[in-house]
């Protein structure tokens, strides 16, 4: 079936082919799904958070189950960035040259190491299409979530990556203050935001008075958290004009709708990529159809249609 | 090197899912393709219906694959709500299974090799020692559970032509009562071995792995973690590794060489 509504997106300068992306740290480095499908038919992937040194992530386990989600506490392990080009640059470029627009996570402790990262991946990955700065991940003691947990802090990252790239930064945003926070990161330079990250939570073993993972709190993501998500997406859409990507819970084209409609620009999979390994295009054709029984002849035309 | 993708999804359907023992359950299920993929040692991830409040996979090895019949023997533990729902799969229903994952058993021939499971840990071992005796060693089994009616294997372990069956229970309701590491050192007293296979409880592993080293036996270990994805895209089931940092579980295992464990 050809659709009759044309799909494609800019997301701060990133031109998608159509809207669907991939949450980082959900998505490996975008090979892991060659096996399920072409990874060439999404608009984006993001691959996982690196910082400019090699770093180990979080004791076991990583990982429990919730209803309708799971929480994580990986705490971003990665190669550093020369590694990563090393392992996964030329597969990256690839991808690229099949119309798939390559987001590089960009991880760090302080605003001295988002900038060091950033100047690595400027120099070392000349096919990435734009950068994803996460000053919002809730599982590492240093940075993560703390530079980005008020409007000034995360404002002062955002100033000080921008002079090393001229091509798109997105900036991925924690689940809180969020119309404040998008306000400052815009006033910044950033291109576009991403949100939200997981949601911090806790789950204890109460046999053993212990969390059930290696840290106190973890993120918590999957559908249980789509609900809060599409609540900020709309909330930083009344709040700034530069494009959004919607992340959180997202399974169906019906979920990735609900983000376009409350002022999304492009829309991640994240969980649901671990537990059906084929959801990301399978949101894509759902939205697709969605688009189409809405009567319209552009998916932009859709973007931040919530009524209310 | 261009990295490559080998793990596919899968559809299955259940021929048969019985209990075998207490919480211990024997499935047959039918997945042509996957079952011509799958080495020993390598397991699957699995969409178990009945629940959608519940997303994750249930991570599993395997006993047995033929390919020649396109069917996969699973034997699994029914204790934990995943599980459970797996076990109440009927005949005849179906959903999806992710795999082969991970890297399975290394199989060579050579001398007499010892495989040492503990509980429902026993079905790749049982898979590897069927294995070791195709490639023409010499292999004996010690199979441990904590009562008789949670063993699974002994038959098993005797069809494929184990040369020696030992099986212990933690409250001697059958076979030698204790654990497999007190067979498994009167076994290494009796026999030279030059490889030990084993898969079941972490402390019973690093206890098997202790004693290999002790006695210069090269020692393969199949490990568990939480899991979620099941082939490299979470990094949530990471192991930690004796020279510092993690390995992934799904990836660069389940089976690792046991001296290079952080056990």
């Amino acid at each position: 079936m050809v659709s009759k509504v044309s799909m494609a997106v800019d997301l701060g300068g990133i031109r998608m082919k159509n809207p669907v992306n991939t949450a980082s740290g959900t998505f490996g480095n975008g090979w892991q799904f060659e096996g399920f499908y072409d990874v060439g038919e999404l608009g984006a992937i993001t691959t996982k958070g690196c910082a400019a040194k090699a770093w180990d992530g979080n004791p076991a386990p990583r990982m429990c189950e919730l209803p309708s989600g799971i929480m994580n506490s990986v705490g971003l392990q990665n190669p550093g960035v020369s590694a990563f080009v090393a392992s996964y640059g030329e597969y990256l470029a690839g991808l690229e040259r099949r119309g798939c627009r390559v987001i590089c996570q960009v991880a760090g402790h302080s605003v001295e190491e988002y900038v060091r990262a950033l100047e690595l991946f400027e120099e070392l990955a000349p096919f990435a299409s734009g950068f994803e700065i996460n000053i919002s991940c809730p599982n590492v003691s240093k940075g993560g979530a703390a530079m980005g947990a008020t409007p000034a802090a995360a404002a002062e990252v955002m100033a000080a990556v921008r002079p090393v790239t001229k091509r798109p930064i997105v900036v991925k945003m924690a689940p809180h203050d969020v119309g404040e926070i998008a306000r400052a990161l815009e006033a910044e330079g950033a291109d576009a935001l991403s949100l939200i990250n997981t949601i911090p939570g806790m789950a204890i073993d109460v046999r053993t008075r212990k969390s059930k993972l290696s840290r106190p709190t973890a993120g918590v993501s999957g559908p249980a958290i789509h609900a809060i998500a599409v609540r900020m997406v709309w909330e930083a859409h009344k709040a700034v004009d530069i494009p959004l990507c919607g992340i959180g819970g997202v399974t169906s084209g019906e979920d990735a709708a609900e983000f376009i409609l409350a002022g999304a620009t492009a829309v991640s999979v994240g969980t649901a990529n671990l537990v059906d390994p084929t959801a990301a295009p399978r949101v894509e054709r759902e939205l697709e159809a969605w688009a189409e029984s809405q009567g319209v002849s552009d998916i932009n035309e859709l973007i931040g249609a919530f009524e209310c | 090197m261009q990295p490559s993708a080998k793990v596919h999804l899968y559809d299955f359907s259940v021929r048969s899912n019985e209990a075998v023992g207490r919480d211990v359950f024997r499935m047959v299920m039918e997945s042509p393709e996957l079952a011509g993929e799958l080495a020993p040692g390598q397991f699957m991830n699995i969409a178990v219906p009945g629940d959608a409040s519940h997303i994750v996979r249930i991570p599993l090895s395997f006993a047995g694959a033929d390919a020649g019949a396109g069917t996969i023997e699973l034997v699994y533990a029914a204790v934990g709500e995943g599980t459970r729902r797996l076990s109440r799969m009927g005949a005849g229903s179906g959903s999806t299974v992710v795999g082969p994952c991970g890297n399975g058993w290394r199989v060579a021939p050579g001398g007499r090799a010892l495989a040492v499971a503990g509980g429902v840990g026993a079905p790749p071992v049982i898979a590897a020692a069927r294995a070791l005796v195709a490639a023409g060693r010499d292999v004996d089994v010690i199979l441990g559970a904590q009562t008789k009616d949670r063993l699974w294997g002994e038959k098993d372990a005797h069809d494929l032509g184990a040369s020696d069956v030992v099986v212990t229970t933690d409250d001697g309701s059958y076979g030698r009562r204790g654990f497999t590491t007190q067979a498994m050192e009167d076994l290494l007293a009796q026999r030279d071995y030059d490889l030990v296979v084993t898969c079941g409880p972490s402390v019973m592993m690093a206890g098997v792995a202790r004693l290999a080293e002790a006695a210069h036996v090269a020692c393969q270990a199949s490990l568990e973690r939480m899991m979620t994805c099941g082939f490299g895209a979470c990094s949530t089931c990471n192991v930690a590794m004796r020279a510092g940092g993690y390995k992934s579980c799904c990836m660069d295992g389940p089976v690792f060489d046991a001296e290079e464990v952080a056990w």
